[in-house]
């Protein structure tokens, strides 16, 4: 399963609190420009590995690599700053700000570090903020730009979610979740935002809606008790024991 | 567009009452004058408050120590150093700059409710010290000082004369302003308000949320070393007082009434405030017991304050 | 024994009774910041007033230890509501909730000077034998005080462990989320904790009052000092908290014969700022992640 030419690749990384084991041995590997998605019963571990990938948590034992450069346990902010974008399941924006500052954080997060900067630049009229507003295009806010980040629609909170995710300049994009809670309009159009980032983003999914990862991922993860139980593309996985057992009768989308 | 309206309503309030305070430096009686020049001078600590509190959600209660600093910088230096009057400011300015910058190392790690015990612990660690060491801060009694002419280049102006006290106050509290202003207007103050909207977003946007919350602390605490030292000259004098609690606890309950987060909100409630404190205390002599119900009211009532409330309606 | 061995012994004894009656006080506060998440500000404050209660009330009662019970009670009337009518509208927002404790804590102080006046006074112990211990003659009072001390921590230890609404106070302790996910954090629950954290100091209050001076700032220097015991033991750690205000004292006592006070407050804050740069969260307490 682990090899070269990995974009992202984590070797047997096993998180545990006190006793409990919340992953157990996860290796696996995505290439550039592939859609993973990441399935399994709730309580598998997914927003855990997740948390694990981008700093949150340090885990307790192997190695993450971000094209072959060791990224375990070094903070957030600098995870982040190497390439790697998030959004959470529980959305996370800044709600007394407007959609383009939020996105503006993003940039500016990442534009180079000179104190000066900080203190003389102006952020209305900066290249940060044309860049924010190409972004908002991009997902299709761009009427709301100015709006309050709180005065969203919840649909159009977790776009803004990805938006900012975006404005970090990931070179992978990490999605928990991002139609949950969401109207089935506004999930379609996430779907579509989703689809079209894939064309030049590498993304990791986490989805329960299993429609919606037989339309966007290329391949799947499958966990279950912080184990990875199988992975691969479609038809490699659908014939899986484990999987089956996991999921008939739960949901019929093995057909 | 509601905010840009606010931006503006918030401009045009500030210069307002800047504008209001520069006319009444000419006009007001001698009395009313010097609560005044209170008045800008605890508008510069409200200020500088407001940056830790109102910008990046850090509720210390230990600022009374670079209030205090800042005095005892500016007492200190004019007596033994016998420094000029500017320079002496800023050697209050520089006390507030190095004494924030190991406290905020050592607690802007901590989590919320441990920040706030361990900067109020500094804080009575520090009023205890002050209170001990008689030979340098004269403890309880404290230093009087006689101010040095301040000397701008071709004139020498006494600070003696009331005029140029408060105009010498009054400029401290533009440039403060202006230099806040600036900084919060610039790429800094927009993280600053990024962490305080919500703190592991930022870190997820690659920001070391320690480092600002470290820099939004140290400038906190270098303006409150002005606004103490700015007190010291005022009153011509320091004491161990400066570090008690009460002074810790004075800038919240003004940031509090005129509004977190708004740079100059705060000047309504220092305004309110001293002005309830002067009449109050006149007639009655438990006045913290008032001010001890009057934290819960202002707490209770607005948690965005009085220029915050009105903001959020313009 | 010598003199200065004598002295240290003596010192150290009385940094051990200190150290017990600030274990009760410390208590409380890990208590409360454990199920309530904040740190109570206004405990020193209630140390107080357990002490100016008490110089009023024995007199009057004609009997100290009947004093204390009504203390006990008068304080348990007093906090039930604070808790409920004036911190709970702040849940969830710990710094509001401790700036709320602020206000209150200016409160008791000043009701207390307008109804005892600044000058400190003296009590008289309501036991006044002594015992010779290790060849130093030591009062029994204070022995009597380290002695109800332990029985209180054990009764509050029994009551954690052996009860049920123990166990589910320290359920919200071990995790407040999971414990309001399964509906125990209910209102009972806050205010009792709190209720009892300030009652601990109240009665720790009451047992110094005829040791130190009664005066309406006595909380002030108690709180710092059981502030800077539940950091270093860290805070929401019961037993952290305990061992950490008995260590704590003694090593004033005994530094206290070197020292001055304050000399010896500065090195015990220097001690609790090594911990924290060490071990933000103290030194029992739980690290995150």
């Amino acid at each position: 399963m682990v090899g070269e030419g990995y974009l992202l690749e984590l070797c047997k990384v096993s998180k545990r609190f006190g006793g409990l084991s919340a992953l157990e041995g996860v290796s696996m590997g995505v290439r550039r420009g592939e859609v993973r998605g990441i399935i399994g019963p709730n309580g598998a571990g997914k927003t855990t590995l997740f948390n694990v990938i981008t700093g949150e948590l340090r885990p307790t034992s192997g190695k993450i690599l971000l094209e072959g450069e060791d990224i375990t346990g070094i903070p957030p902010y600098s995870i982040c700053r190497k390439g790697i974008g998030r959004t959470f399941q529980l959305t996370l924006i800044f709600p007394e700000m407007t959609v383009l500052d939020c996105v503006w954080a993003g940039l500016n997060a990442r534009s180079k570090r000179v104190w000066w900067r900080l203190l003389w630049g102006s952020p209305p009229e900066d290249q940060a903020t044309r860049n924010a507003m190409e972004i908002i295009r991009q997902v299709g806010l761009e009427e709301r730009a100015h709006e309050l980040a709180s005065n969203l629609s919840y649909g159009d909170q977790k776009v803004l979610e990805i938006a900012m995710a975006l404005s970090t300049g990931p070179r992978i994009l990490l999605l928990d979740e991002p139609t949950q809670g969401v109207g089935p309009q506004e999930a379609t159009s996430i779907v579509q935002l989703i689809k079209k980032l894939s064309a030049h983003t590498t993304i990791i999914l986490i989805e329960h809606d299993m429609n919606m990862i037989l339309e966007v991922c290329d391949s799947v993860t499958v966990l279950n008790f912080g184990s990875v139980i199988a992975q691969g593309t479609w038809a490699e996985i659908s014939g899986n024991q484990e999987v089956q057992r996991i999921y008939l009768g739960e949901r019929s989308w093995i057909s | 567009m509601s905010w840009m309206n606010k931006t503006r309503l918030d401009k045009s309030y500030s210069l307002g009452f800047l504008a209001v305070l520069l006319v009444l430096g000419l006009v007001l009686p001698s009395g009313a004058r010097s609560l005044v020049v209170q008045v800008m001078v605890l508008c510069v600590f409200a200020m500088a408050y407001d940056i830790c509190l109102g910008f990046t959600d850090q509720c210390s209660l230990g600022h009374s120590v670079f209030f205090g600093a800042g005095a005892y910088g500016v007492v200190l230096s004019l007596l033994w150093l016998k420094l000029g009057l500017i320079p002496a400011l800023l050697a209050g300015l520089l006390a507030g700059l190095l004494l924030s910058v190991p406290l905020g190392i050592v607690s802007v790690r901590l989590s919320e409710a441990y920040f706030v015990i361990v900067t109020a612990i500094i804080s009575a660690i520090f009023h205890l010290l002050a209170m001990d060491m008689t030979w340098l801060t004269g403890g309880d009694d404290g230093l009087s000082v006689s101010l040095p002419k301040l000397s701008l280049g071709m004139v020498d102006l006494s600070v003696y004369d009331p005029h140029t006290n408060y105009y010498l106050v009054f400029v401290s509290l533009l440039l403060s302003y202006l230099v806040l202003r600036r900084i919060l207007d610039a790429p800094l103050g927009k993280v600053f308000v990024c962490i305080r909207e919500n703190e592991k977003r930022a870190l997820f946007l690659g920001y070391n949320v320690e480092w600002y919350k470290l820099a939004a602390f140290v400038i906190s605490g270098t303006f409150s070393g002005l606004a103490g030292g700015l007190y010291a000259v005022t009153l011509r004098y320091a004491s161990a007082d400066y570090f008690s609690f009460y002074w810790s606890i004075l800038p919240i309950v003004w940031c509090l009434i005129g509004g977190l987060g708004t740079l100059s909100g705060c000047w309504i409630g220092v305004l309110l405030m001293c002005l309830f404190q002067y009449y109050v205390s006149a007639w009655f002599t438990h006045y913290l017991l008032i001010f001890g119900v009057l934290i819960l009211v202002v707490l209770r009532a607005s948690r965005r304050g009085i220029i915050g409330y009105l903001m959020a309606r313009g | 024994m010598s003199e200065p061995v004598l002295t240290v012994v003596f010192l150290l004894m009385n940094g051990l009774v200190w150290g017990l009656l600030v274990a009760l006080i410390a208590l409380g506060l890990a208590l409360i910041f454990g199920v309530m998440g904040i740190v109570n500000m206004a405990h020193g404050d209630l140390y107080m007033a357990g002490a100016v209660l008490a110089f009023f009330l024995g007199p009057l009662l004609g009997h100290f230890w009947l004093g204390l019970l009504v203390v006990l009670f008068a304080i348990a009337l007093i906090a039930g509501p604070i808790e409920r009518y004036v911190l709970r509208p702040y849940e969830g927002h710990p710094s509001a909730t401790m700036i709320a404790t602020v206000g209150i804590s200016f409160i008791l102080q000043q009701l207390a000077l307008a109804a005892y006046g600044g000058i400190p006074k003296k009590m008289d112990p309501p036991w006044t034998a002594s015992f010779s211990l290790l060849g130093v003659d030591y009062p029994g009072y204070r022995l009597l005080v380290a002695a109800i001390s332990v029985l209180i921590l054990g009764a509050v230890w029994f009551f954690l462990y052996r009860t049920s609404m123990g166990i589910l106070v320290r359920a919200s302790i071990e995790d407040r989320q999971m414990a309001e996910a399964m509906g125990i954090n209910t209102s009972r629950i806050l205010v009792f904790t709190f209720v009892l954290g300030c009652v601990l100091a109240a009665v720790a209050g009451v047992m110094a009052a005829p040791v130190t001076q009664v005066s309406y700032l006595m909380g002030t220097d108690v709180a710092l000092l059981s502030f800077i015991v539940v950091i270093v033991g860290g805070l929401g750690s019961l037993a952290g908290a305990v061992i950490t205000a008995l260590v704590l004292c003694s090593l004033e006592g005994v530094l206290s014969a070197v020292l001055t006070p304050v000399q010896s407050k500065a090195a015990i804050f220097v001690l609790m700022i090594t911990i924290l740069m060490l071990r933000p969260r103290g030194i029992f307490g739980q690290r995150n992640g």
